[in-house]
């Protein structure tokens, strides 16, 4: 008849029979089945269990005996009972001893010293623990499984198969105790090797605290130079391009603030040159550095109708690609447009639109101005037919003109990308 | 609302306000101004205007900040971002912070009123640049079949959207947009609003990091 115990202590009131826990086990559930035996608290056993492991062992071997001989909650047989009843656990067990026995003698002139009656008390522990597994129920191992997968280096190789806790496990136990057994040699652990390490570490304290503060100075030192001379320089070019640029735009309105006009047209061609600088420093160095990017050549169209013609042009760009002979003379029909628009049209603004896509490179050029009749240009007028039409077809181009009187003009030049560009 | 659309101005410069002042009196109703971002946040979640025009650049997290905080407790109000600078990445995360327009501080009277009304009536203003960023926006990174294999519905724009946006970028206003592809202006609105809503919803990476990788090309 399994026997169920209550499932939490009740304290002062001792409660029998003793049955290890199933509900919060950690390890065999031992603990907690104590406690409610005795009715303390479950932290008091634990406690209790740890401090009598520090006298040869004690506690553990107490902890292992008794996940041995008592039956778990609601189980009929206590695992020693379990083994005993089958004769291949026995032999296993028996066998289990034996194999301890002489692992110990053979390891007694290597690392005995080291443990003493606790290398003993570990041995058992082992004997017992594999007599735990050989008997244990189902539902326990199931719970030990849990259990081992979630200590630290069994758990992690568990997780990789049994194969990877040998590689892993193995010499790494073997190098622990090597090492141990070379610290005994010069004088035991506590004898030489706690002292070297504190020394050591009280050592490198020291020094820290004596280099450290020279150290950082002399690194804080460098980067502080590094970044006020970096400074200097920015300082240097902002200085630069101010002088050359916004101050002799200031100098030249104050000059000129009787035409209204060319104040506007000045403060206009500043603020798009400043604005290019801050902002779009590929194509301020395209205008002023020689001109290798359709965009630059585009800025320039801008500059140029800002600067010469007082129109306002809105320019606006998508994508950017490199110059080529098409990409020139698309430019150069763009920049014909922009000129008719900005001589002819009586516009104050004029829009100018330059797309770059996978296929196409396109610029447009609308004012919403006079306009004209398209058809009825005169024949010796060659601006938009050859200036315009016939620079782009020789390139593979086209360029469609379109023009309402009263509403304005729009022109249109679209040129295919070549496949290699 | 109706009538006049309430405005509230946030500048830290005197002289554009007062600038701004000038030109917008007796068009729209003036609901206050402000020049720093902590009292701008305060008066205008106080105020509740109808638009607020909103300077990008000014410090203590410029103009951004107040966008962000006043969007979160009252996100009726609308915003006009109005800047001097070009740099697109400025206006591009404006906008996609909730900013419903874009026109730079260049801008004429009577337009910076147009787009007032506009925006105070529900539509997107897109300036010329504005669309030109977008495309850009759009259309940088990866070729436009990968694009379409890979990327989500907000993550492109449909070819109507891009010729709108294309038109606008050439200078055509809403209603030259309509005449020229036989739409109705409202039907050019509720694209380019579309394009707006992409443009706040997409994740495209090209967009989040279009301006720095631009700079970097």
């Amino acid at each position: 008849m399994p026997v169920t115990i209550a499932v939490t202590p009740t304290l002062g009131i001792p409660q029998k029979p003793l049955r290890r826990s199933s509900s919060d086990a950690v390890l065999g559930g031992v603990a907690k089945g104590f406690a409610i035996r005795l009715g303390v608290k479950e932290r008091t056993v634990r406690i209790l269990f740890a401090i009598s492991a520090l006298f040869a062992g004690l506690g553990v071997l107490a902890y292992v005996a008794l996940w041995l001989f008592t039956p778990r909650s609601g189980e009929d047989h206590s695992i020693a009972q379990q083994v005993s009843m089958n004769r291949r656990d026995k032999q296993l067990l028996l066998i289990a001893c034996v194999v301890a026995l002489v692992a110990m003698f053979s390891l007694n002139p290597f690392s005995f010293r080291l443990g003493g009656t606790f290398a003993w008390a570990l041995l058992l522990c082992l004997v017992g623990l594999f007599g735990v597994w050989r008997g244990s129920s189902i539902d326990e191992r199931h719970h030990l499984g849990d259990f081992a997968s979630a200590v630290p280096i069994v758990g992690s190789a568990t997780a990789r198969g049994w194969k990877a806790v040998v590689i892993r496990v193995l010499p790494g136990v073997v190098l622990v105790v090597v090492g141990l057994n070379i610290l005994n040699r010069i004088g035991g652990v506590w004898g030489a090797a706690v002292p070297a390490l504190l020394g050591a570490l009280v050592l490198i304290g020291g020094l820290l605290i004596l280099f450290t503060p020279w150290w950082l100075q002399t690194v804080r030192d460098l980067s502080s130079e590094r970044r006020q001379r970096i400074r200097m320089q920015e300082r240097t070019a902002v200085m630069g391009h101010i002088h050359d640029s916004v101050l002799q735009t200031l100098t030249l309105i104050e000059r000129s603030a009787a035409s209204e006009a060319d104040v506007v047209r000045l403060a206009r061609s500043q603020e798009r040159e400043l604005r290019q600088w801050l902002f779009n420093p590929e194509v301020f160095d395209a205008i002023n550095n020689g001109t290798n990017s359709f965009v630059g050549l585009v800025g320039a169209i801008e500059h140029e109708i800002e600067n010469d013609y007082g129109t306002k042009v809105e320019l606006v760009t998508v994508g950017d690609c490199a110059t080529d002979e098409g990409i020139s003379a698309l430019a150069a029909a763009g920049r014909e447009a922009a000129i008719n628009a900005a001589k002819w049209s009586g516009a104050s603004s004029i829009s100018i639109y330059a797309e770059v896509e996978t296929a196409n490179v396109s610029l447009f050029v609308r004012d919403t101005g006079k306009g004209f009749d398209v058809n009825a240009i005169p024949a010796d007028r060659q601006g938009i037919e050859v200036s315009i039409k016939q620079r782009m077809t020789r390139h593979g181009g086209r360029a469609l003109v379109r023009s309402t009187v009263g509403s304005g003009t729009n022109v249109e030049l679209v040129l295919p990308r070549r496949a290699t560009t | 609302m109706s009538g006049q659309p309430r405005v509230f101005l946030v500048d830290d410069h005197d002289l554009i306000r007062s600038g701004l002042r000038t030109e917008l009196a007796g068009s729209v109703e003036l609901a206050g101004e402000a020049d720093e971002v902590d009292a701008a946040i305060e008066m205008i979640v106080e105020r509740a205007p109808d638009v607020v025009l909103l300077d990008v650049h000014m410090p203590n997290g410029g103009g951004r900040a107040v966008l962000q905080a006043v969007l979160k407790t009252n996100p009726t109000i609308r915003f006009l971002a109005l800047s001097v600078s070009d740099a697109s990445e400025d206006v591009i995360s404006l906008i996609r912070l909730g900013a419903r327009g874009y026109v730079t501080k260049n801008i004429s009277g009577p337009e910076l009123i147009d787009a007032i009304y506009r925006i105070a009536a529900g539509d997107a203003v897109f300036s010329p640049r504005l669309a030109g960023f977008v495309l850009d926006a759009f259309s940088s990174g990866a070729s436009e079949e990968a694009i379409a294999t890979v990327d989500e519905e907000f993550d492109q724009l449909t070819p109507r959207e891009r010729q709108v946006l294309r038109l606008i970028a050439r200078g055509y206003s809403y209603k030259d947009v309509a005449e020229e592809l036989s739409i109705s202006t409202k039907t050019v609105e509720s694209h380019v609003s579309s394009v707006l809503r992409k443009l706040q919803l997409s994740n495209r990476y090209q967009l989040s990091n279009w301006a720095s990788e631009r700079h970097l090309t």
